[in-house]
């Protein structure tokens, strides 16, 4: 309860400070509007063009990208700590002050960053959500909803536990970045259409070693009423706890990498 | 049992050398940042630590502090191991790195404190009293609603030992306090370290290159060189044992009088007349006198003790670091 107090605090001070240089933020945030507008005209274009994807439908591929929107760039805006400052709280030596505070690391990375410049990428995910949900005609009911939620909850995760390796790479300060770099964004941008649209090797890349298939593409079909691989109801709601199991594991790898931490010379 | 124990603390760092020409990989580098360092710390005792840069103090404060796991050794701070039991440990001191800040940089420094009060978990009470405290101590009354980027240097390092203070801690450890910082914020920074010692027998350890800090703070200096501690003992003792040198300036009515110095003096010529430096254990002073006076007519003579910086960095060369 604390440290959600504590997370809260830290995240309103943030936002209080970016808003100290109000034209900035507001050009930034109109900039990310056109970026993530920009990712949508393609998928736009492309139901213009081909109607269908495989047996996905025009609604069912904005659904997709949606999803994959809301999740991304929810992560980005609370897990600013760990998707993008962690490498330079390492080298500014900002993670040698979390360490002297007796909190969780952690707890200190994740209420050190926020991104909120990102509310316009979440909301043309949300647009994209609620567009696709009406062109492929989906009747919601409990279970869909709950599924949505747990979802994007899930994927949330999988994507700061990807993010993570990354922090893990900075303690030890390599800088194989461009790597994890190919599975986190490269991730995004190859998930948010549906994964049996790909060729088998990655397939199995975003199924076994980046699961986003398991988070997002398992429940999505379900909810659009055409399950995966045929796969029945209770697999849209077990994969997706494949994104906690591989947020945990980071978590465990995080701190044991702590352990080797070298901190920079002063 | 004193309330830091450190017992043959060792630790190393890999770095990594240039590639070189042909070669794939690159060779790796063993730099013995500490070898076998031993002292204890008594509560209330505020301690200088000194050194030449990359002589291993800051990494024995991150060590101290929980922020580096050591290779090998024991440490005890207040009986608790600081990298194995790093929260509770945090919770009893307070670190300042001149360097870098621990505050928030574009909040108002009352809003970073307030954060801290969360972190620390302060009660609602100490925290208004103690705040009030340290707010008159270091006279940040009027600062409070400015953003830390708007701050002075001097003014920055008084916000930032108010935030490390907050939650009382009962050590105190300082990189660097003063660096940067005018004659007048130094000595305030000096009696406001002073005064809390004092006042609630904090514990400071103190890392400097300001040896006026330690003069006019510490009872006690650490010397740390290579990863070895050379010193520790009183300040006095460290200058008498390395303290060899005097210099006398003397004026002559003569242009070019002739002195017959014995070997062991140096002679240096200057617009203000003759400056010689020579060892009062090998030659007393009365006796170079004496020969002064068979030279010439003297003007003006004026003995000078070695200042403290010229006397570290003398003690440095002695000692080959």
């Amino acid at each position: 309860m604390n440290t959600l107090r504590l997370y809260v605090k830290s995240i309103g001070m943030l936002l209080r400070s970016h808003l100290q240089y109000p034209s900035s933020f507001i050009m930034q945030t109109l900039a990310q509007l056109v970026m993530e507008g920009g990712e949508m005209m393609v998928v736009i274009l492309l139901v213009d063009r081909f109607d269908n994807l495989k047996h996905w439908s025009g609604g069912n591929l904005y659904f997709f990208f949606g999803l994959m929107a809301v999740s991304f760039y929810l992560t980005e805006f609370f897990g600013r700590g760990i998707t993008g400052d962690f490498p330079s709280m390492v080298r500014t030596g900002r993670l040698d002050t979390f360490l002297v505070r007796p909190r969780g690391v952690l707890t200190q990375v994740f209420c050190g960053g926020t991104d909120p410049r990102r509310i316009t990428c979440i909301a043309v995910g949300v647009a994209a959500l609620i567009m696709g949900s009406i062109l492929s005609g989906i009747s919601w009911n409990i279970f869909k909803v709950l599924i949505l939620i747990e979802s994007i909850a899930m994927s949330c995760l999988l994507i700061l536990g990807l993010f993570m390796i990354e922090a893990i790479f900075s303690i030890f300060s390599v800088k194989s970045v461009e790597l994890v770099n190919a599975i986190t964004y490269g991730g995004r941008s190859a998930c948010q259409y549906p994964i049996d649209v790909y060729p088998l090797p990655l397939r199995a890349l975003f199924t076994v070693v980046a699961p986003f298939a398991l988070t997002m593409h398992v429940p999505a079909s379900w909810i659009l009423d055409k399950p995966l691989y045929g796969w029945p109801l209770w697999t849209a709601f077990v994969t997706p706890l494949s994104g906690a199991v591989v947020f945990t594991v980071m978590t465990c790898f995080f701190h044991l990498a702590l352990r080797h931490y070298r901190s920079t010379g002063s | 049992m004193s309330y830091i124990e450190v017992d043959n603390l060792k630790k190393d760092f890999i770095v990594k050398k240039k590639r070189e020409k042909g070669k794939l990989l690159r060779e790796k580098d063993t730099v013995n940042a500490l070898k076998g360092v031993s002292f204890s710390v008594d509560k209330g005792e505020l301690v200088g630590y000194i050194g030449p840069n990359g002589a291993g103090k800051s990494t024995t404060v991150k060590i101290l502090s929980g922020i580096l796991t050591p290779d090998s050794g024991e440490v005890q701070v207040g009986g608790l191991i600081p990298w194995k039991q790093r929260k509770v440990h945090v919770k009893n001191i307070g670190v300042v790195f001149g360097q870098r800040s621990q505050l928030w940089w574009d909040v108002p420094i009352i809003d970073s404190y307030n954060l801290l009060k969360e972190i620390y978990k302060i009660p609602q009470g100490d925290y208004e009293a103690r705040l009030k405290e340290l707010m008159g101590a270091l006279q940040l009354e009027e600062l409070m609603r400015t953003p830390l980027r708007l701050l002075s240097l001097g003014q920055r390092m008084r916000a930032e030992l108010c935030g490390s203070l907050l939650h009382r801690p009962e050590l105190l450890f300082l990189d660097e306090p003063t660096i940067g910082l005018d004659a007048v914020s130094k000595i305030a920074l000096r009696d406001f370290l002073k005064w809390e010692n004092k006042q609630y027998g904090t514990t400071v350890m103190l890392t400097t290159h300001d040896m006026e800090d330690i003069a006019a703070l510490c009872s006690r200096v650490m010397v740390l060189g290579h990863g070895q501690k050379l010193f520790d003992g009183k300040l006095p003792d460290l200058l008498e044992r390395f303290d060899t040198v005097r210099n006398v300036q003397v004026k002559f009515d003569t242009e070019n009088p002739d002195i017959k110095l014995p070997e062991g003096v140096e002679y240096k010529r200057s617009e203000d007349g003759i400056i010689l430096s020579y060892e009062p254990a090998k030659l007393p002073t009365a006796q170079l006198l004496s020969i002064l006076q068979e030279s010439g007519n003297i003007s003006e003579l004026t003995l000078q003790p070695e200042n403290t910086d010229r006397l570290i960095a003398a003690m440095y060369k002695e000692l080959d670091l």
